[in-house]
């Protein structure tokens, strides 16, 4: 078992910086996931670590191993690629067992690990079978009994679940949670997918044009984000975000106005998740939302009725209850508590309300 | 598909080899066992010079061709049975020389057909291993080579595979020949007189160099693109997992390139096995002749001008045969490789 860490890592292509100055040490036996959309850096990072890429500058180390200059071979990462990366002429006892047979362990004790790592992904039925005869699940499943039977010091798991349709994905992310609490093995994990983030993650790191946007929990990340390319990010659905500006410790923008959000003044991006706003009963004697706009669109869940209205030039959602009814065009107004909105600077996205505790923000949220 | 669909598509192509593959192999394989020949007839001749009292005549039975009514020589085709295949493999000829005990090797070498299929089967099963494997390496190490320089390298390892096999042939032949400049370098370099074409094995020599050189660019154009193919990510789980280059073109390469191969050696033994052009480049007759040139020899006129066609076609039956026994490994391997599983 080690702990993982990368010491200011930049990776150029000429002038094109791929990854920069990635700063991070990742705790022995954590499950960390690198996110991000494509082309942010997050595989050419862990290809870095893999050793399949060369750091432009700055130092990887693997346990107290510094490892820039090591063969991959020689640093004792086992990685789990998207497509597989199964050796098609080989059964799946051969697969499993090739990077026994390599490394020359000796034969005694190979049968013994193949038949230990095939039964933690349940693939004992399917030993004599070819790649070809399998299918995305079962192959992802050889792939991870490959990675695991080598007993490596770290795992690399390159969007695994990419290739898998959506109901296998959620059974394989599953027992890949599982398998990392059993084996108890440092996991560096890479997705685009935000929900594979919260779900299997320890801590996420974020990271968008080779940088790192935010390092935190799910619950940090999901609750506090560091800037607006995190906020737009993370959330099915995304944050919403509106422009505005801050006058006198109101925010004020189209068809919004939030009191209570700042003291600083000027122009701001200000965003809450759908279901931190209410919806306001016509004829229930309340004061008016925050959000007074017309319905652009309203969609059908089946756990929730979400709300679409236009306010502060963009396009706002608003989680409601499943029964609401309104027809589009109906004017509607939404209520918006200041301590569960998130204001960001307009022009660089970062955050300006200081980040809080995510358990008291929810409490509140939950007294309300 | 729809059948109409898919004939409209096949249909010419079946039509052109029934026509050009089929018919004739038909015909070739029936001329094997008939033989066209002039007929003959015996007359009777007297001739008489002026004598007293009596002219003085004498008779004679002479056989001569028998000629229609426009003068044109009469034939006949006869059915003469495997004949023609004994003419050519002469198996009397072989169980003398097997009698003969430890000069049966020699004896065996001085009959035409087997002296041709000693040297087409060397010539075959000593380029193929080659081809494949120069081909192979060359398009590994083309691929490993910087991207600017893969272009010139891939330019200047085709030109063998653009010259004319006969022009080639010669190429090589002048370069070795007496005089010629490589002979002249190595007598330089050696201190002694080289006779290339002066004992048969030194030829053969130059004629398997020559035909490797010749077909290896081909090989490293397939090989070449199909490794271009090959998964990135298998072949990076390889690294990973502690492969060596060796190893990874053990067990990663060389399988995705498997079928290449095989249709690479499929080639390559039909191909070199038909061996022809390096015995006229190198003009190797006296010393080493293949099957096809048999065949070749037998439909050139012999000296009454005759052509011997029974004994041309046994031979080219006997030279395809020989392909197909060369060929089942390969393509029962294919068909394994392409059998549905149950």
């Amino acid at each position: 078992m080690a702990e993982v860490r990368l010491e200011h890592v930049t990776k150029r292509w000429g002038a094109f910086v791929g990854v920069a100055d990635f700063d991070l040490t990742i705790a022995d036996r954590e499950f960390l996931v690198l996110l991000g959309p494509s082309g942010c850096g997050k595989t050419t990072t862990m290809r870095m670590i893999a050793g399949l890429e060369d750091a432009t500058s700055g130092s990887i180390y693997i346990g107290d191993r510094r490892v820039n200059d090591l063969d991959p071979k020689d640093r004792d990462v086992a990685m789990v690629f998207q497509s597989y990366g199964l050796y098609p002429n080989m059964n799946v006892y051969e697969n499993i067992r090739f990077p026994l047979k390599v490394r020359k362990v000796p034969a005694s004790e190979h049968d013994e690990r193949v038949r230990r790592a095939s039964a933690m992904v349940e693939l004992d039925a399917f030993l004599h079978r070819k790649p070809a005869e399998l299918s995305g699940g079962q192959r992802q499943r050889v792939a991870l009994a490959r990675a695991i039977v080598r007993e490596p010091t770290v795992f690399l798991m390159d969007e695994p679940l990419s290739n898998l349709d959506a109901k296998l994905r959620v059974s394989t992310r599953a027992q890949i949670k599982n398998l990392q609490h059993e084996l108890k093995v440092t996991t560096i994990y890479v997705t685009h997918d935000q929900i594979e983030a919260m779900t299997l993650a320890d801590r996420v790191v974020v990271m968008n044009k080779g940088v790192i946007q935010q390092v935190g929990t799910p619950t940090e990340i999901y609750d506090d984000p560091a800037n607006t390319f995190v906020a737009g990010f993370i959330g099915s659905p995304a944050m919403n975000l509106m422009e505005g500006k801050v006058e006198r410790g109101v925010f004020v923008g189209q068809n919004v106005r939030v009191p209570g959000v700042s003291t600083k003044e000027g122009p701001a991006t200000l965003g809450f998740r759908a279901e931190d706003a209410s919806l306001v009963m016509e004829g229930a004697g309340e004061r008016p939302g925050e959000i007074v706009a017309p319905i652009y669109t309203l969609e059908l869940l089946g756990d929730a009725t979400m709300i679409t209205v236009r306010a502060g030039g963009a396009l706002v959602s608003v989680k409601a209850h499943k029964d609401y009814r309104a027809e589009i065009g109906d004017m509607v107004g939404i209520r918006l508590a200041p301590e569960l909105c998130h204001l960001f600077d307009a022009e660089s996205g970062a955050r300006l309300t200081p980040a809080r505790a995510a358990g008291g923000v929810r409490a509140v949220a939950a007294a309300r | 598909m729809r059948p109409r669909t898919f004939f409209a598509f096949v249909g010419p192509s079946l039509v052109l080899m029934i026509l050009f593959i089929a018919i004739p192999l038909v015909s070739v394989f029936l001329q094997s066992f008939w033989q066209t020949q002039t007929v003959f007839e015996r007359v009777e001749i007297e001739n008489c010079t002026p004598g007293f009292p009596a002219p003085n005549c004498t008779t004679q039975t002479v056989t001569r061709p028998l000629l229609d009514e426009s003068g044109r020589t009469v034939t006949e085709t006869i059915y003469v049975g495997l004949d023609a295949y004994r003419a050519v493999v002469q198996p009397e000829a072989v169980a003398a020389a097997f009698a003969a005990g430890e000069d049966f090797w020699s004896r065996l070498s001085n009959i035409d057909f087997w002296k041709a299929l000693r040297f087409t089967l060397t010539f075959t099963l000593i380029t193929l291993p080659l081809v494949v494997g120069l081909g192979l390496a060359i398009a590994l190490a083309v691929n490993a080579a910087l991207r600017s320089l893969r272009g010139p390298i891939i330019f200047v390892s085709l030109l063998p595979f653009i010259v004319t096999p006969v022009i080639g042939a010669l190429s090589i032949r002048w370069l070795f020949i007496g005089d010629g400049i490589l002979t002249n370098a190595l007598e330089a370099m050696t201190g002694t007189q080289i006779f290339m074409f002066a004992q048969g094995w030194t030829i053969e020599i130059l004629m398997l160099t020559y035909r490797v050189w010749h077909v290896a660019p081909f090989a490293f154009v397939v090989f070449y693109a199909g490794l271009q193919t090959v998964n990135q990510d298998t072949l990076e789980s390889a690294v990973i997992d502690g492969a060596s280059r060796f190893e990874r073109l053990r067990y990663v390469v060389i399988p995705h390139l498997m079928p290449l191969i095989v249709f690479v050696s499929l080639i390559h033994l039909m191909d070199a096995y038909r061996v022809f052009e390096e015995v006229i480049g190198f003009s190797s007759q006296a010393h080493r002749i293949s099957l096809q040139f048999l065949t070749y020899d037998f439909l050139m006129p012999d000296d009454s001008g005759n052509r011997s066609i029974s004994r041309a076609s046994a031979s080219s039956m006997l030279t395809m045969i020989g392909i197909v026994i060369l060929l089942v490994p390969l393509l029962m391997r294919t068909w394994r490789d392409y059998k549905p599983r149950g």
